[in-house]
């Protein structure tokens, strides 16, 4: 456990990864929709802006990074892949865990200053600030650890097999996605599945989300136990 | 100063015998620690030790615990007693064989020495480097 | 050092296939510790997958491999204990040299910061470059650093002077012997500058097409063959009935390596017949070896390929 600590402590050494990057992108992106919505005529209609996205998708491609690069290095480092898996997404976790409660809380902020003064809608949406506090930190949270982990669960497929592996997995996807529609057209589902989508609500989108981050995760580690640095 | 020929630590006890022999290093006084010839000649010290190590085993050498190697009283007298043995094994005895083949007489083998002798002095400056 | 009942490294009948290509081939071996050992061979002999599967790194077909008796992959107490820097080892993208070193500190428990600090001056490595801007001797330089302040129990060196000059690697054989002499532990050398690491070595495991072809101390190896020059026809009575590494002629003359230690009645003969003796340094008997193997290797396959 100690060591997984230490794995947390070397991704940290470079304080501007795990920290700086995501602190300037969620700066940056704040500033330039709020710049953009002085710009819009006030016309009493709420604006909306998908900004709080931004520092996600730098997730995505952090989950990468941690593999490709990192990994290699702390097999050097002598750390077990286990130890390297719990100690890099355990940080993780609690990076998204933080910017998580950070959302939340500009959220409050932004209903009671009445969308920053524009009648923005940027953290707290329609769809999710109505659910309590919990939801709507689990929702976040959720998001980002499933993007980091699609970043590290792809590059960990990469590390192992190369383009075939990425290319086999994405066919594979595409397959799965298109037989699923397919299947859904020909049993003529599809009023059944837009009403299944209506009636979830944040909560139950973010059940969904962690079943299919364990799933990511689970596979992302058994992957990671085979691959080679 | 090592070449491939024979093994290192063979190369390293001669080494310090010629010393010895030489008046380099004299009786009773200390010889450089193990890791000092690793260091120097850039071999393995386990090496270095070996070669240390052996002429402890003939006493050429002793050790002083927690102080380091020392030359032993006598050494040097021991060191030339057996490189005039061997001298006489390897080159007197081929020497005298060769000579009694070619018919030449103890007397002028004797003659023979002399002569190398009286001319030595100009060979050796223009041989030895 | 004292006999060690569990050796540092043990391999048993060791196999690891990439597709149809056998990097390593049935291989069995037993390292004491406390010892710098070479691991020799040319480019795909196999050294860096020996080394990976040791460490966990890799994975073998079949077969086991044992650090201190017991497996390394997963296995937190025996990789605290060893270090393993690859030739092309990879860093994240965004850390200095002397950010490395302080993730080093955090995983080697005989870390020594001071060591590594007077390493950094010797290399003359810029710590506060980002290590992807580094040229390859200093990307080296980084990765010898690591390995030798790691002081860790086992640190396998894979060809770890790629980039570095004459000097550099001076200094890195310097610095290995000083410091292994004031803490002996086990340092395995994988190399192709033979006679550069030569003396530093104590034992010689030499690998060709995946197999281990020699494993004997560097001392016993040294003098073990010889090379006669001359006259050929009169080699050709001198080395008659003995084994022939490698033979080579222009006109009359040849020169023929032989295996095989030579009395002082033979060195005699040698000189009476006009013949030239010169010991055969271990870069070029390694090489002798390596070619012996691979005529060997070549001919059984033809013997195979006329059976079929």
């Amino acid at each position: 456990m100690n060591s997984a600590v230490n794995v947390a402590r070397m991704q940290l050494i470079n304080k501007w990864t795990f920290l700086g990057i995501p602190a300037v992108i969620m700066v940056a992106a704040f500033l330039i929709t709020l710049a953009i919505w002085a710009m819009i005529p006030a016309t009493g209609v709420t604006v909306y802006s998908g900004a709080v996205q931004a520092v996600m998708w730098y997730f995505l491609a952090l989950g990468v990074q941690s593999l490709t690069l990192t990994f290699p290095f702390s097999q050097a480092m002598s750390v077990s892949r286990r130890t390297f898996y719990i100690g890099t997404v355990g940080l993780f976790a609690v990076v998204a865990l933080a910017i998580s409660v950070l959302y939340y809380l500009l959220g409050l902020v932004e209903v009671a200053t009445n969308g920053w003064g524009l009648n923005g809608q940027l953290y707290a949406l329609d769809w999710l600030a109505g659910s309590n506090p919990v939801v709507q930190i689990l929702f976040y949270f959720i998001t980002m650890v499933a993007l980091f982990m699609i970043g590290f669960w792809f590059a960990t497929i990469y590390r192992r097999w190369q383009a075939t592996g990425m290319l086999i997995s994405w066919i594979a996807i595409a397959v799965v996605l298109i037989g699923l529609a397919g299947l859904t057209t020909w049993q003529g589902w599809w009023p059944a599945v837009g009403q299944w989508f209506v009636a979830q609500t944040p909560l139950t989108v973010s059940g969904w989300a962690a079943l299919f981050c364990l799933v990511l995760g689970g596979g992302s580690y058994l992957t990671l136990r085979r691959a080679v640095p | 100063m090592l070449d491939d020929s024979r093994p290192i630590f063979l190369q390293i006890a001669e080494l310090i015998e010629n010393d010895i022999v030489g008046g380099v290093l004299e009786e009773e006084s200390q010889v450089p620690s193990t890791n000092e010839f690793a260091g120097f000649y850039r071999i393995n010290p386990a090496t270095a030790a070996k070669g240390v190590n052996r002429l402890v085993d003939d006493g050429i050498l002793y050790k002083k615990r927690g102080i380091g190697m020392f030359v032993a009283a006598g050494a040097r007298s021991q060191l030339l007693a057996q490189r005039r043995e061997d001298f006489y094994q390897e080159y007197v005895q081929p020497m005298t064989r060769e000579a009694r083949k070619l018919g030449i007489s103890a007397d002028q083998l004797t003659e023979m020495l002399h002569r190398t002798e009286t001319t030595s002095d100009v060979t050796e400056g223009s041989v030895s480097p | 050092m004292n006999s060690q009942i569990t050796p540092a490294v043990e391999l048993r009948q060791v196999t690891k296939t990439y597709r149809d290509a056998k990097a390593l081939d049935n291989v069995s071996l037993r390292l004491e510790g406390d010892r710098i050992y070479g691991l020799l061979g040319r480019n795909g002999a196999g050294k860096t997958t020996l080394m990976s599967v040791l460490t966990g790194q890799g994975f073998q077909s079949s077969g086991e491999a044992l650090i201190f008796g017991q497996r390394a992959y997963e296995n937190d107490d025996v990789l605290s204990r060893i270090c393993f820097i690859r030739e092309s080892q990879k860093y994240p993208d965004d850390f200095s040299a002397k950010q490395a070193f302080k993730s080093a500190a955090l995983f080697f428990k005989n870390w020594d910061q001071a060591f590594a600090e007077r390493l950094v001056e010797d290399f003359q490595l810029p710590p506060k470059r980002r290590i992807k801007k580094l040229s390859r001797g200093q990307l080296s330089a980084v990765g010898v650093i690591i390995g030798l302040a790691s002081r860790a129990d086992i640190t396998f060196f894979d060809e770890p002077y790629l980039g570095l000059d004459a000097v550099a690697r001076q200094i890195f054989y310097d610095r290995l012997v000083e410091d292994f002499a004031e803490n002996p532990r086990t340092i395995i050398l994988s190399s192709h500058l033979i006679d550069e690491v030569a003396n530093l070595l104590e034992h010689v495991v030499l690998m060709d097409g995946g197999r281990i072809i020699m494993d004997d101390d560097a001392d016993s190896i040294r003098g073990t063959a010889f090379t006669v020059a001359g006259n050929a026809t009169s080699i050709q009575s001198f080395v008659a009935g003995r084994e022939v590494l490698h033979r080579e002629s222009l006109g009359s003359l040849a020169s023929v390596t032989v295996q095989g230690r030579l009395s002082e009645v033979e060195r005699a003969e040698a000189a009476e017949l006009g013949l030239d003796l010169a010991p055969v340094s271990l870069q070029q008997l390694v090489v002798r070896k390596t070619m012996a193997a691979t005529d060997t290797a070549a001919e059984n396959d033809a013997e195979v390929g006329a059976l079929k």
